[in-house]
This record gives C-alpha cells, sequence and structure tokens, in this order.
C-alpha cells in the first residue's frame, strides 16, 4: 500500500473512531443550539411558534421586569464562580497535598474524600435541607445547646445566607473531585525537581509555594475551566433547595434557573416565554463558551511559560 | 446444528427479556380491565383518595384509571413537556385561568361541550371561565372546585388566650394577633419562605384594602392601576402582619406552615378550604373555625376570594377518547364530588352537593354575598410577566424590608402593562 493510500486509510478509520462521538454531539448538542438560536427569533404563545420577532425577545430580555432578574441571576453565578472556584481550589488543594504526603491510609481517605460526588445530588439536597432546617435541624439545635444561639440563622430562607449556603453545600459535595485532579498534579510532578530543590536548601514550604504550585497549572486549567462552565450553567443544586424561583425573593436565582422558568413557566404564577428563554438560552451558551474558550487559552499559555 | 441451538438458546433468552418486562406491566392492570387510563395530578396528598375513586369506576365500567400526581410545583413544566412531545395523559388535571391557556390554545385539550359532559350545563358561567382558552374561548376543562380563602382558626388556642370576639376590622384582627402572641402562644403559622403562600395570603386580606370586585372591574378595564392607593395598602397589609408569623418565618415553607397550625401550634392560619385536608391528614381531630378576612376599618366591606381552582380535562391526543369522556362524567358525578367534598374538602362545582365540614360550610355560605374574584389568578395570569410572577417573590422583598410595597406595586404596574393593552401606557 503507497504512503497516500496508508494515510487515507488511517483517516478512514480516524474518522470511523470519531463518528459515534460526532454523532452524539451534533445531535444531542449541536442541533438543540441552533434551534434554541432559532426559537429566540419567533414569537411564542406558550408552545406555539408565532410570526419571526428579530430581536424582540432580546430586546424584551432586556427590559423590565427581565432586565433585573437577568442581571441578578448573572451576578449570583459570577459570585457563585468564585466562591466555589475559591473554596474548592483551595480546599482541593490542601486535601490533596495532604492525600500526596500521607504514607498510610491514602486510598481510604481518597474514597472517603470523593464519597459525596458519587452521592445523588438530590439526596445531597434534602439530606442538607433536613440538617438546615431553623426549627427541627441538628445545625441549629447543636448551635442553641452550645449556647452560640447568636449564630443560629435559617439558613437557606433568608436572602443574605442561602447562597453562601448553597455554595457551602456544592462546596461539601464536590471538594473531591477537584482535590483527585490536584493528587492526579502532585503525583505528575518529577521527583527530581524536589529534590534538586531539597538539596538547594529549600523548605517544605518554599518547595510547595515554588516548584510544586507552579508546577500544578494544567491541574489548575482544569479545575478553573471545569468550575467556570459549572457555575454558570448552575442548575440542580439551587432548583432542588430553593424551587424554580431561586428562593428566598430570587436569592438563589441563577441564569439556568431563570431559563427553565422562562421556558417552561413557573407554578402559580403563570405562562411560560419559550422566545425569551430561548434568548437567554443564547446569551448563556455564549457566556459560557466565550468564557470558557478564552479562560482556557490564558491558562494554557501560562502552562507554557511555567 | 451448533448454530442453530446457539440461535435457539437466544431466542429462548430473548422471549425470557420480553416477559421480564412486559409481565409485571401486564400484572400492574387489572384482568378484566379492557383499557387503562393515565390521569396526571399535582396533588400526592390526594393520591389515596383518586386511587380509592379509580376502584370505584374500574368495578363500574371495566375502565381502569392510573393515578399519577407530580410535585406541585413542576406540574405545569411535567405536563407542558409531555403534552409538547405528544406523550402526555389520557386525563389530566389543569390550572385555572390563565394557568394553562397556553397549552389550551395550542389545541392539545379535547373541546368540551355539554353534550358530551352534560354537568357543564349545570355550572355557572363565571366558574366555566376558569378552564376557558383565552383566545379561542373554547371550553377545555371541567371545572372542578371552588376555592375560597380567609382566616382559619384554632377555637381552643383562641380560648386559651382569653379572646372571647372574633375579630371583624383590621386594627381589631391585629389588636387579636397581639394578645394571642402575649399569652404565649403563636399568633400565625403562615412564613413567608413559600412565595405563593404569600400571594394567597394577599388574596385573602387584599380585597378589604382595595375594594373587591369593583377595583377588580376597573383594573381590567384599565380605569385603576397597581398603583392606586388602596391597592398599595393591599400589598402593605402582607407586611403588617409579618411581625406575628413563627421566628424564622423566612425559612419557612409550605408545608412546615401549614404543620403548626395543624398541629395546634398556631392559633391562625390564612388561606384556602384545600389547606383543610392537608390540616386533618396530621391531625383528624384537629377543630378549624373559619372567618371572611377583616375589613380595612369599621363598617367597610368584608370580601371573601373565590375562584375556579383547576379543572379535569382530556388530551386532545387520547387514544382513548370515549374511555376518557366516561371517566371525566364520572369525575362530574355526584357520587364523586359528594366524596371529594367529604374528604378533600371540596367545594364542588356541580350542583346538589351536602358539604359536611363546618368551616367549609361556612366559606360557602360567604361567597353569595362576599365573594370577590382573585385578581392576580383570575385577571393576570394571561401575559408574561404574570402579575403573580412579580408579586410572589416582591411580597418575600417586602417582608424582609428590603422593598417597599409602593415600589411592589410600581413593579407590577409595569409588569402587566408591558402586554396587558388596557394599562399599557399608565404609571
Amino acid at each position: 500500500m503507497s504512503k497516500t493510500g496508508l494515510q487515507r486509510e488511517q483517516r478512514k478509520f480516524t474518522f470511523l473512531l470519531l463518528a459515534p462521538g460526532l454523532l452524539t454531539i451534533i445531535i444531542f448538542t449541536s442541533i438543540p443550539a441552533l434551534t434554541t438560536l432559532s426559537y429566540a427569533f419567533f414569537h411564542w404563545k406558550g408552545f406555539q411558534r408565532g410570526s419571526f420577532a428579530g430581536f424582540e425577545n432580546f430586546h424584551r430580555l432586556f427590559s423590565f421586569p427581565f432586565k433585573d432578574q437577568f442581571l441578578m441571576a448573572l451576578r449570583h453565578n459570577l459570585l457563585v464562580f468564585v466562591g466555589i472556584f475559591t473554596l474548592q481550589t483551595a480546599a482541593g488543594i490542601l486535601i490533596a497535598y495532604s492525600l500526596y504526603r500521607m504514607i498510610k491510609g491514602q486510598r481510604f481517605f481518597r474514597t472517603v474524600t470523593f464519597l459525596p460526588v458519587i452521592f445523588s445530588l438530590v439526596i445531597v439536597g434534602y439530606m442538607w435541607q433536613a440538617l438546615l432546617d431553623p426549627f427541627y435541624g441538628p445545625v441549629n439545635n447543636i448551635l442553641h445547646s452550645i449556647g452560640l444561639d447568636s449564630l443560629a440563622r435559617t439558613w437557606l430562607g433568608s436572602t443574605s445566607t442561602a447562597l453562601p449556603t448553597l455554595v457551602f453545600i456544592n462546596l461539601w459535595r464536590w471538594v473531591g473531585f477537584p482535590a483527585i485532579i490536584f493528587l492526579s498534579g502532585f503525583n505528575a510532578i518529577n521527583q527530581e525537581y524536589l529534590e534538586a530543590a531539597r538539596i538547594d536548601g529549600a523548605s517544605e514550604g518554599q518547595i510547595f509555594r515554588k516548584v510544586m504550585f507552579p508546577l500544578l497549572a494544567p491541574s489548575m486549567t482544569i479545575v478553573a475551566i471545569l468550575t467556570f462552565i459549572g457555575a454558570f450553567e448552575w442548575f440542580d443544586l439551587p432548583y432542588v433547595l430553593g424551587g424554580s424561583s431561586g428562593g428566598p425573593a430570587g436569592a438563589t436565582d441563577t441564569l439556568a434557573l431563570m431559563f427553565y422558568r422562562l421556558s417552561f413557566g413557573s407554578v402559580d404564577s403563570g405562562a411560560n416565554e419559550i422566545g425569551i428563554g430561548s434568548a437567554l438560552g443564547v446569551l448563556i451558551f455564549s457566556i459560557v463558551g466565550v468564557g470558557a474558550a478564552f479562560g482556557s487559552k490564558y491558562l494554557r499559555s501560562r502552562e507554557v511559560d511555567v | 446444528m451448533r448454530k442453530t441451538q446457539r440461535r435457539g438458546r437466544g431466542l429462548v433468552a430473548a422471549i425470557l427479556a420480553a416477559s421480564a418486562i412486559a409481565v409485571p406491566v401486564m400484572a400492574a392492570i387489572p384482568a378484566h380491565a379492557a383499557t387503562e387510563l393515565s390521569f396526571w395530578s399535582w396533588r400526592p396528598e390526594d393520591k389515596v383518595f383518586y386511587e380509592a375513586q379509580a376502584a370505584d369506576f374500574l368495578a363500574a365500567t371495566g375502565i381502569a384509571v392510573k393515578f399519577t400526581p407530580y410535585v406541585a410545583t413542576e406540574y405545569n413544566a411535567t405536563l407542558a413537556t409531555a403534552l409538547t412531545a405528544g406523550k402526555g395523559p389520557d386525563v389530566m388535571q389543569i390550572r385555572a385561568y390563565g394557568g394553562m391557556a397556553n397549552l389550551s390554545d395550542a389545541g392539545n385539550f379535547l373541546p368540551l361541550t355539554s353534550k358530551l359532559v352534560p354537568a357543564l350545563a349545570k355550572i355557572p358561567a363565571g366558574t366555566l371561565a376558569g378552564a376557558q382558552g383565552y383566545t379561542d374561548k373554547h371550553q377545555f376543562g371541567l371545572p372542578y372546585a371552588t376555592s375560597v380563602l380567609g382566616v382559619m382558626y384554632n377555637p381552643a388556642l383562641l380560648k386559651k388566650a382569653g379572646i372571647k370576639a372574633l375579630p371583624t376590622t383590621w386594627d381589631s384582627f391585629l389588636g387579636v394577633l397581639s394578645r394571642v402572641k402575649s399569652a404565649g402562644i403563636m399568633p400565625l403559622g403562615n412564613g413567608t419562605g413559600y412565595a405563593p403562600g404569600l400571594e394567597q395570603l394577599w388574596g385573602a386580606v387584599g380585597p378589604a384594602f382595595y375594594g373587591g370586585t369593583a377595583f377588580y372591574k376597573d383594573v381590567v378595564a384599565g380605569n385603576r392601576t397597581f398603583t392606586d392607593k388602596n391597592f398599595v395598602a393591599s400589598l402593605q397589609a402582607v407586611k403588617d402582619l409579618v411581625a406575628y408569623m413563627p421566628a424564622g418565618a423566612e425559612g419557612l415553607d409550605y408545608n412546615t406552615a401549614r404543620g403548626l397550625f395543624a398541629n395546634e401550634k398556631a392559633a391562625f392560619y390564612i388561606g384556602g378550604n384545600y389547606e383543610i385536608s392537608y390540616f386533618r391528614s396530621l391531625n383528624p381531630s384537629l377543630s378549624v373555625g373559619w372567618i371572611p378576612a377583616p375589613s380595612a376599618s369599621a363598617g367597610s366591606p368584608r370580601y371573601v376570594t373565590n375562584w375556579a381552582d383547576g379543572a379535569f380535562a382530556i388530551n386532545a391526543k387520547t387514544t382513548h377518547k370515549t374511555e376518557a369522556l366516561k371517566f371525566l362524567n364520572f369525575l362530574a358525578s355526584k357520587d364523586f364530588n359528594q366524596a371529594a367534598a367529604d374528604q378533600l374538602g371540596w367545594i364542588p362545582t356541580v350542583s346538589g352537593i351536602k358539604v359536611t365540614d363546618p368551616a367549609v360550610i361556612a366559606m360557602q355560605r360567604a361567597i353569595p354575598t362576599l365573594g370577590t374574584p382573585f385578581l392576580s389568578l383570575v385577571g393576570f395570569r394571561y401575559g408574561t410577566p404574570t402579575s403573580s410572577s412579580i408579586m410572589q417573590p416582591g411580597f418575600q422583598k417586602v417582608a424582609a424590608g428590603t422593598k417597599t410595597s409602593a415600589d411592589l406595586a410600581k413593579d407590577i404596574q409595569a409588569g402587566v402593562a408591558s402586554w396587558y393593552k388596557p394599562l399599557t401606557g399608565k404609571a
């Protein structure tokens, strides 16, 4: 077989291997995304498509009352990203480093750390709802019993504590994931670098800060990008604990919840609006797509510098 | 030979696998039932009742009915998605007025006539309007119950607090709540954590402030707006009650709030007759008293908010139209509605039903003289944003002190005016 013929065969085989994945992406991602894009340019009456609307749905999305809801939800998504990224990264690195330095029982503690990640989110949500119940929950009961009454709160019911509480629950559930990624990052570090640093007289703290931490950049890129995407598509936990309205009083509302409400309507408050919902869907898609692409490019360039 | 044996074993395995799936499915349908209708609802708490009724219906007709309830807050989305995908149930419970008018306008429900469902002919026009298309005015459902809002109280707790006369005006109501609180009893079970509950609370006490039906007609005609000072006062009334709610009211969900009244912790609960079945499920011996919401001031009128709360509809695409109509007529029958009145605390739309619960009797008697429409639900759920979608989170902000009643009124006006022509351009 000639070289060109071999290359052609290899290309065919590569395409064959890629085909199932590509087809899945086209059917379940590309087509729905393009359909949503088209929906955003039509008038809708419930689930019935009407006439061409041009940019009217986008205009309405940026008019009262949707504009306020959009800005509030966007702010919450940003806060969630900052909160989750900061806390989960810090806790993840700390746990990963502890596991990395652990001589005995690493496998056991690695499993324990990762365990909440595999729990059903609905179960996690309801479990925390019960724990944080302002009247019967053990968290407040413990605070009362040890004389810290002033710290007892309606954790999920107060507009000031609901979002931070959700971020904490998210941290509890997900911290095992970045921890495992960082642990694999630590394990991938060439021991010669560390030994060279030790011979040069560097302390363990200096080795961590000046050698190991910069070499974690590839792991950091993965965690940052996945956290960004997750934060801007955050739906499940706020939905389970605050409902589709992002209660209380919209304090846990996110762009994904707003999209759900607009597209499918909310009980006891009425009609759905697929056109505006689709316009919002397009915006979320753009924010996540553009943000992830630029973030990924920037973070990967830093990896090269290291 | 070996190939044939393998093929044979494969065939046996396939038959066994198919049987494993088919047998349980078939076993779920009674042997003598030729058809099984699917029936969806947003009332999981009524499952036992509907299943008992389905058994009666099966015995009478040979048609099985599978009752499937969904979480109330997600029912609209679940039903809308299923109907749009062509996979909806044969018969379903549907929201009244604008709640599902979009689905009706999209032709998802079988248009009903009094020829198909004779009971429709005896239901008052105002009640029938609860299940009519917004644009085509087709009757798309059988309204099954009238809901009534008001103030429920626990006579024993009021006696314990030394309350001898029930309040008739707003000031006397606040006074009673204060005295109950001073007696160490929780005055009001309602909380602010469940936003739709706040709209219902306002629906009960608000009309006395904005002027009931007269204001409803004026605002629907566009002659008055939501920024009217009386309407603002109706929103403020909700804020006035926050002081008498349980500590941590902002985190109180619907069932916990109702549980406080049902378990005789709270002396009052402001809500609808549909709460009673839940109260009784928690505490069968609970004694419930009921009064219309107090008047705004001495001598001014009291109102009792009522509306057609939900309907039964048939999927336009059902393959069991005849059986579904039989079931709908069963749901319109006196036997079914009498059972619903007795067991669920309904005030049925079907005539000739005897209500037995003393609280529900009081509600039913108040409707002809004090009745007024639920303004936000009946009038302004036909466009986006609905008045309810602004009100519900808005009330939570008003309760928390982060928004004023006047600002909430402005938001409602601006939101509704964006799609409701008679109010467009008015502040």
